[in-house]
């Protein structure tokens, strides 16, 4: 009995201690930059940041030497990780450091290989084998087959042929081709990537892969291969799960392909996945659709708080991003009356602040038109006697009677 | 002889077809020759168009193809480019100047004595026009969706019954052998008994985000095309992307649940009835004065136990089109004379004489026409439509909530849910208002 209850109390310790542990740190997480034909210095924090974002994750940037540098110095200590991100595209490491990573990832280590990493060490046949596929470095077909999409079926090509192409940078619509997967459940089935590079021709061992996403690259902008390349793909590589976007070219900042709220969200839930092989994250508000991008300057979701406290500077065509993250959060508040009821009396007093625009409160006038309770009338009654929305207030009084 | 017929010649002649003598063909409506309520085979009928954009342009264009079959007498329109262009196809027609125009489709309703009416609009305002034209015993050719709310399709139904007029829905699939013959086969139990239907509708598309406010072009009449709508400042939108903004329309699951949703329950036995049960999630548009759901998928329980899942087409394993699942097989029908089953045999099965056979329908304009002679029913009758739309306005409302919503089909209320029962209907901006019936 008294052993029992010793087991159970350490358990206990143990459980909290993990759960205190994972909630206060998160998955360790190692990004690897340094050398890259890209803006690195630019990508890198972004990439730290979009993943701190998300509370799951403790990411710590990690550079290497320069070019030409002794790589020897970098020895990365991968057993320390839950993660590893490579925003890297350059000198080859040694020997002893790509055996170490071989180990961490075969022994189910979570990776995630972002843009340019996939141009990375096209001799090495591990590393390829981890990134799927890849792209210049002279990677032709000795290095695997094409594999994309083409009238809506997969295509395994081992036409000779370049490895790795893009055309001008543009917005294009990336489509999720695999809709049950974990890091894709639940999201449009197409979305608009905000102006990046559309990586074309990519090519490799494609083992263990599956295409999550492609994106069709039209001979329009130039470069086109006319066929829909892969975007988002999952390999596995013994225990180890990786995670590989093509998208996100870095510009200063970030620049749109990495503020894209379609980009940064994939790449949170591609992170959890090849960490813990679930997602716990649900769909933010803002997930780009067919109708356009969507960006985050900031790289973070809009909160309730921010759409409430922002959407009575609502004036077209000012963002309407604001009443739309509102009526997704009516809709995921449904059932729950206190809830509901919360929100309105928020809505009310954006209703009655002298400072919200018009147009916000006409747009708020609808949403309460069929949400609102009695709460609500008697504050829309004193807007009949507002010419300016007299309309607006009549139609959500006829409904809510 | 009518094509040439001026409107002074024609009161002559009227008065010798009131004498006995017979003057063919008519252009004139039947009322005005005493004959009661139906038409001669051979005479024509005389037809109106109210709503003489891209739609009701194509409908003209397939009842002028229909030979001596109607004669149009009157187009109305808010925009007089819209309209000026259909006088002048009327004209051109007839080789005449006699096609009348109307800027006000009530004015159209007072003055035009005509048989039948085309009408072709932005979906809200098919529940006054259509309720209206139906009051004035008018025959008419409906574009689908028939209403934007639930209350707008239960009024229209309301008014076609007790003013006894024909009614044909654009539905015109029903038309077509290929969903034709699929549903048949469907309903006479080919793929066994029916459990499960798939819908798949189109996939939305790219936004505008917010155009600027423009000038009214010279011409329309944007306070009448808003007409019961809220009123907003123009910003380019009212030909064509009104389709996509909530106020005028559901966006392609609304424009097409008249096509695929109406096929489905013509072949499921489900014309008649609705869902018991909608739930479901849909995708929206986070940028723009667009804001229709662009993705959408929901599942609709009848009592039955047939269930039927409606989304966009990228999300179901055929694509586009009506699948009918039975426990033996599948049916798919689509655009294009797409006719494929899990078993191909299953296409060459009879129908039996004492099996249901099908309203047969070879040309939907055509069908319309002969309806309005013999006063039979058309083959896409007004409460079959509202039965079609109002499971996509359902799914809408389901969406909308994020709720899974309790219908009961006979008394066509929303149950137990106050908010979701709100969205059954679209306040209308003074002074208009759905006619009663």
């Amino acid at each position: 009995m008294k052993k029992q209850f010793i087991f159970l109390l350490f358990t206990a310790i143990w459980l909290s201690l993990f759960t205190a542990c994972k909630n206060e740190s998160g998955f360790k997480t190692l990004i690897i930059t340094g050398q890259n034909n890209h803006n690195w210095k630019a990508s890198s924090p972004v990439l730290k940041q979009i993943l701190d974002e998300t509370g799951l994750f403790k990411a710590e940037i990690m550079i290497t030497p320069d070019k030409g540098g002794d790589m020897n110095t970098f020895n990365p200590d991968f057993s320390k990780y839950k993660l590893v991100v490579l925003d890297y595209n350059g000198d080859s490491w040694s020997p002893k450091t790509n055996a170490a990573f071989v180990q961490y990832v075969s022994d189910g280590g979570g990776v995630v290989i972002y843009h340019a990493a996939d141009n990375s060490f096209p001799e090495w046949k591990e590393y390829n084998e981890i990134i799927g596929l890849g792209g210049w470095g002279n990677r032709s077909e000795k290095d695997g087959p094409y594999v994309y999409y083409k009238n809506n079926t997969l295509v395994i090509d081992t036409t000779a042929g370049i490895g790795g192409s893009h055309g001008r940078r543009r917005e294009f619509v990336v489509t999720n081709r695999i809709t049950d997967h974990p890091i894709t459940k639940g999201l449009p089935v197409y979305w608009f990537h905000a102006t990046d590079e559309l990586y074309s021709q990519l090519r490799g061992p494609a083992k263990n892969i599956q295409i999550l996403a492609t994106a069709f690259a039209d001979s329009a902008a130039g470069g086109g291969t006319m066929r829909s390349e892969p975007m988002l793909m999952t390999i596995t590589y013994g225990k180890g799960r990786i995670f590989h976007t093509a998208m996100g070219h870095a510009d200063e900042g970030g620049g749109p392909a990495m503020q894209c709220a379609g980009f940064i969200t994939t790449l949170q839930r591609g992170a959890e996945w090849a960490v813990t092989g679930n997602v716990t994250q649900p769909v933010p508000s803002d997930f780009p659709s067919a109708a356009g991008v969507v960006l985050r300057p900031d790289f973070k979701e809009i909160t309730l708080e921010e759409a409430l406290a922002k959407v009575g500077n609502y004036n077209i065509p000012k963002s309407t991003k604001y009443i739309s993250c509102i009526q997704s959060h009516i809709r995921k508040l449904s059932g729950d009356e206190a809830g509901l009821l919360n929100l309105e009396k928020e809505l009310n007093k954006i209703l009655k602040s002298a400072d919200a625009s018009v147009e916000s409160k006409k747009l708020l006038l609808r949403e309460l038109s069929w949400m609102g309770t009695d709460y609500s009338v008697s504050e829309i009654k004193e807007l009949t006697l507002n010419a300016e929305l007299k309309d607006e207030a009549e139609f959500a009084l006829s409904r809510l009677k | 002889m009518a094509n040439k017929t001026s409107r002074r010649e024609f009161v002559k002649k009227s008065a010798a077809v009131l004498a006995g003598a017979i003057v063919l063909p008519q252009i004139i409506p039947s009322s005005a020759f005493g004959m009661g309520k139906r038409i001669a085979p051979s005479d024509r009928i005389a037809m109106g168009a109210i709503g003489t954009g891209s739609q009701g342009m194509s409908n003209m264009g397939d009842f002028l193809g229909l030979k001596n079959a109607v004669q149009f007498v009157a187009v109305c329109d808010v925009d007089t480019r819209h309209l000026s262009k259909a006088k002048e196809t009327v004209d051109n027609s007839y080789k005449n100047k006699d096609c009348r125009t109307y800027g006000d489709y009530r004015e159209f309703l007072e003055k035009e004595k005509v048989d039948a009416v085309s009408i072709a609009l932005p979906d809200h305002w098919h529940g006054i026009i259509y309720s209206a034209a139906a009051n004035k015993k008018l025959n008419v050719y409906g574009e689908k969706p028939i209403c934007r709310t639930i209350k707008d399709g239960q009024t229209i139904v309301e008014a076609v019954k007790k003013n006894n007029i024909i009614w044909q829905t654009g539905s015109w699939q029903r038309s077509l052998y290929n969903f034709r013959r699929g549903a048949e086969l469907a309903i006479n139990g080919r793929v066994g008994k029916l459990n499960y239907i798939e819908v798949g509708l189109p996939d939305g598309n790219k936004g505008i985000g917010t155009p600027p406010v423009q000038p009214v072009p010279v011409g329309l009449n944007w306070e009448m095309w808003l007409g019961p709508a809220l009123k907003v400042p123009y910003r380019g939108v009212s030909h064509w992307d009104w389709r996509w903004i909530l106020d005028y329309s559901g966006g392609q699951l609304t424009d097409w649940a008249g096509h695929h949703i109406d096929i489905a329950n013509w072949g499921a036995g489900l014309e008649h009835t609705g869902p018991v049960e909608i739930s479901g999630t849909g995708v929206y548009p986070v940028e723009g004065i667009f804001n229709v759901p662009v993705e959408y998928d929901f599942i609709c329980k009848y009592a039955n136990g047939i269930e039927m899942r409606v989304a966009n087409a990228a999300r179901l394993p055929l694509g586009m089109g009506t699948t009918w699942h039975g426990d033996l097989g599948w049916i798919h029908v689509d655009r294009g004379d797409v006719l494929t089953a899990s078993d191909p045999k299953i296409l060459n099965e009879v129908i039996g004489e004492n099996e249901i056979q099908l309203y047969k329908s070879e040309n939907h304009w055509q069908n319309f026409v002969d309806c309005v002679r013999s006063g039979k029913q058309a083959i896409a009758p007004v409460e079959v439509a509202f039965r079609a739309i109002s499971v996509g306005l359902l799914g809408e409302i389901a969406m909308t909530t994020g709720q899974t919503i309790k219908w009961d089909p006979d008394k066509q209320e929303i149950i137990g849910n106050p908010r979701a029962s709100r969205l059954l209907s679209r306040p209308y901006r003074q002074p208009w208002t759905l006619p009663t019936i």
